[in-house]
């Protein structure tokens, strides 16, 4: 009897079961996409902010102090210390290793460069004109557990514009700063003599250019060419003297600041399993003996702060939001109860009690909000596809969180909204209802 | 005019007929009038707010000295007064420029008895004007920070520290040549970058040290704003140095842009979808309304009212509820954004008058468009709502 009286009910007024339905599967369809483009937005964000490049700079323990003034290392060739090339592969098995979205080591060397050949008796006066930046671009790394990664400067440094292409990796190429290749007058296709100054004497390398670089910073005044380059010009072997790293990092809160040395081991663990720039640095450290490895405060002090706000932003605003939505379903529900007043106090009049009342409006509003929020869950992913796709170019993560908390939301706010105007109705008296006052 | 007179004794006595229901109506456009109004000014301030945020990354636009001589052996340097040909304030936006000039000197710390010096190795140090340097390098304070001009402190990079083995209130000694200067370790700092490996000293005593009096080697430039602004900026300043190179620090300009377009973007979003869902409000609310007025409406048009005018009175009803939902909704709304802009940014919104008569004006046009299902009063045939058809 209960089972049919509801059936009745939905099949006698479709078209009133039908308006609010949609009017909550509406609100939660909404409440749906807010809900989930929020959820994602922290990881999104924290992608975006890759395009300051990197947030970790890791240089050898034993260093001397470089003396760099305006991106130009002032130091002799020989003095200061390396950082094996081989152990970077090592980079992808820390714990937090699919954080890191990129790293590229750099080797600077001072080099004299020219269009043309230095004369053979000439050779012995040339002094450094310019630097070389070797580096990585597209290089594939050796990991330990047998996979390659592919990484380069292009993840490090992504404000780099090239005009042409960047160089391969096996050949004599180079890219060349825009204003090195003003003073120099040289073009994209030609080549270009670089002589690198080894113990033994000056070496000479011919490189053909693949593109000029536009950095906006003292880079513009250099070459750029394949690590292996620089170190054949540097005369040492598989060596580099900084690493740059770009890392999704989770903002530093007062735990990740603590020191962890002086954490309890519990403690150490959970910050050692969070995404704490500064764990991150210490894996990094674990993992390349005779590192330094030193968090780029700039980037990642300026970017934890912001995603900070943003993310107690977002939040509030999709509090906002769904408490708009709560209301307007809820006052939805509110009306299809306030409706059947008539019918209420018939069944009163019939015998039924209030709670009895109760349950069965309760048990239809139920059914109702199932139906409306699976069916608002369904259109509001597809509304957070959209709006994902519009704002950062990819739909967010499907996650299960947001049914659960949609559906029960609904279903939450359908009693409530419906407990409200049911209350007033469980004081009704039949007789004046059914006489139509 | 009598028919006037009656129109609004109609429409009084509407909206007095049942409390409760005007009520929940006025609370739903009021709610949905506040939502709107503090995310509206929440959105015009959050973005401002953001750019100033951006500053935590420091200098983004430097200024160099021009000159394409090829030799990169010595550093360039232009005169101190550049400075203050830069404008202090672009577009309402702060502006904060410090000059440096960098050299190479010979640094070891003096014992603080015999005044003997320890070994001393090549450093770089970084003369700076002002006293804005923490800003301008974003470092974590370590200690309250204060600068005397004229008073030679300097601070020190965490690797130039542990490699002179000195700490903070030892002095160092740095030479270049035949000048030597004293000065007192104010305090270490880590920055992560080549700072790490710097002095930073006040800028006459760079210029002592290097004998380049009234000259520096660098401006670095703070100024906040949304990047078209920033770009106005680097280009009137482009135009005001023509003898200087004047190049925004892509890494951080570009960087910014593109963080700040992806945020006002999810912003104008949530704004859209919460207007969305407070018509929704509001139209349930109306529908309620239609239901109801089934019987007055059939009762009006017996005795001869058109529909048109009946509609008309409905309207004038959902206009009523709309002005007055919105201006008690929007007052709170803004209330609400200062309140929510505190806990956020942790400076109070501040209340924008343009945003109020937005919110209202928004919230009547939802109320008139909501009362949309009232338009199917007008199918309504009065005998069969006499009849007690439903």
């Amino acid at each position: 009897m209960f089972l049919r009286l509801v059936a009745d009910s939905f099949s006698r007024r479709p078209r009133h079961k039908l308006l609010t339905g949609a009017a909550l599967a509406l609100g939660m369809a909404v409440a749906t996409a807010a809900l989930s483009v929020s959820l994602d937005v922290g990881d999104r964000l924290a992608h975006e902010f890759r395009s300051l490049g990197a947030n970790l700079l890791v240089t050898p323990q034993a260093d001397s102090l470089p003396l760099e003034i305006g991106g130009v290392d002032y130091r002799p060739v020989n003095a200061g210390a390396y950082l094996p090339e081989s152990d970077l592969g090592k980079l992808k098995t820390i714990f937090w290793r699919n954080n890191i979205v990129g790293f590229a080591p750099i080797l600077d060397v001072p080099i004299f460069v020219s269009r043309f050949d230095v004369l053979s008796e000439d050779i012995s006066k040339i002094k450094p004109n310019a630097s070389l930046i070797g580096t990585w671009s597209a290089h594939a790394v050796a990991v330990p557990d047998g996979n390659s990664y592919v990484t380069g400067i292009e993840k490090t440094n992504p404000w780099w514009q090239i005009k042409g292409n960047w160089f391969s990796e096996s050949a004599r190429e180079c890219v060349v700063g825009a204003n090195l290749a003003r003073k120099q007058g040289v073009k994209v296709g030609e080549s270009i003599e670089v002589y690198g100054f080894s113990q033994a004497g000056p070496v000479r390398v011919e490189l053909r250019i693949t593109g000029l670089l536009d950095s906006g910073g003292p880079e513009d005044d250099s070459i750029v060419a394949p690590l292996a380059t620089a170190q054949w010009l540097a005369a040492t072997s598989g060596e580099y003297r900084k690493l740059y790293v770009s890392a999704l990092t989770k903002p530093e809160d007062e735990f990740g600041r603590r020191d962890p040395s002086t954490l309890a081991p519990a403690d150490y663990d959970r910050w050692y399993c969070t995404p704490y720039i500064s764990s991150i640095a210490l894996q990094i450290g674990q993992v390349l003996p005779g590192a330094d490895v030193r968090v780029i405060r700039r980037v990642a002090d300026g970017e934890g702060a912001i995603l900070t706000r943003v993310r107690t932003l977002l939040w509030l605003v999709t509090f906002a939001s769904l408490l708009a939505a709560a209301l307007a379903v809820g006052a939805s529900s509110a009306a299809s109860v306030i409706e059947r007043r008539t019918e209420i106090g018939l069944m009163k009049a019939l015998g039924a009690g209030s709670g009895m009342v109760g349950f069965l409006l309760a048990a239809e509003q139920l059914l109702l909000a199932l139906v409306g929020g699976g069916l608002g869950y369904s259109l509001g992913i597809l509304l957070a596809r959209v709006v994902g796709q519009k704002i950062f170019g990819a739909a967010p993560a499907f996650s299960s969180l947001v049914l659960a908390v949609i559906v029960s939301l609904a279903a939450i706010v359908t009693l409530i909204g419906s407990a409200i105007p049911l209350r007033r109705a469980s004081r009704y008296k039949p007789a004046p209802i059914l006489r139509g006052e | 005019m009598p028919d006037r007179k009656m129109f609004w004794r109609i429409v009084r006595r509407l909206l007095a007929a049942n409390r409760g229901r005007l009520l929940v109506i006025l609370l739903a456009l009021s709610a949905g009038a506040a939502v709107t109004a503090a995310l509206l000014n929440l959105q015009v301030d959050a973005k401002r707010r953001l750019t100033t945020e951006f500053r935590a990354f420091g200098p983004n636009v430097f200024i160099a000295p021009r000159g394409d001589d090829g030799s990169a052996t010595q550093p360039r340097t232009m005169p101190e007064s550049v400075i203050q040909k830069v404008p202090l304030v672009n577009e309402g936006n702060q502006v904060v420029s410090t000059g440096w000039l960098y050299l190479i000197a010979n640094a070891a710390r003096q014992a603080s008895k015999t005044g003997a010096l320890a070994a001393s190795v090549p450093v770089v140090v970084a003369g700076y004007t002002g006293g804005v340097q923490q800003e301008m390098l974003n470092s974590r304070p370590t200690a309250a920070h204060l600068l005397t001009d004229g008073l030679p402190y300097c601070d020190l990079g965490v690797k130039v520290a542990s490699t002179l083995n000195v700490h903070e209130r030892d002095k160092v000694t740095l030479r270049n040549g035949s000048i030597e200067e004293v000065c007192s370790v104010w305090y270490v700092a880590s920055y992560g970058g080549q700072q790490d490996n710097q002095i930073f000293v006040h800028i006459e005593t760079a210029q002592k040290l290097a004998q380049l009096p009234g000259k520096i080697g660098l401006v670095q430039v703070v100024t906040t704003g949304t990047p078209p602004s920033i770009e106005r900026f680097i280009r009137d300043l482009q135009q005001r140095l023509p003898d200087s190179d004047v190049r925004p620090i892509r890494q951080f300009t570009e960087g910014e842009a593109k963080i700040y377009d992806r945020i006002s973007g999810i912003l104008s979003a949530t704004v859209a979808l919460v207007l969305v869902l407070t018509g929704l409000c509001v139209m349930a609310a109306m529908t309620n309304v239609a239901m109801e007025r089934r019987n007055d409406v059939g009762l009006m048009k017996a005795i001869g009212g058109a529909t048109r005018r009946v509609l008309r009175l409905f309207l004038a009803e959902a206009a009523i509820l709309g002005l007055t939902g919105g201006i008690l909704g929007a007052a709170i709304g803004i209330l609400l954004s200062m309140w929510l802009g505190k806990a956020v940014f942790g400076v109070a919104a501040q209340p924008r008058l343009i945003v109020y008569p937005v919110a209202v004006a928004l919230t009547i046009v939802v109320a008139i468009a909501s009362a949309y299902p009232l338009r199917r009063l007008a199918n309504i045939r009065p005998a069969s709502v006499f009849r007690g058809e439903a």
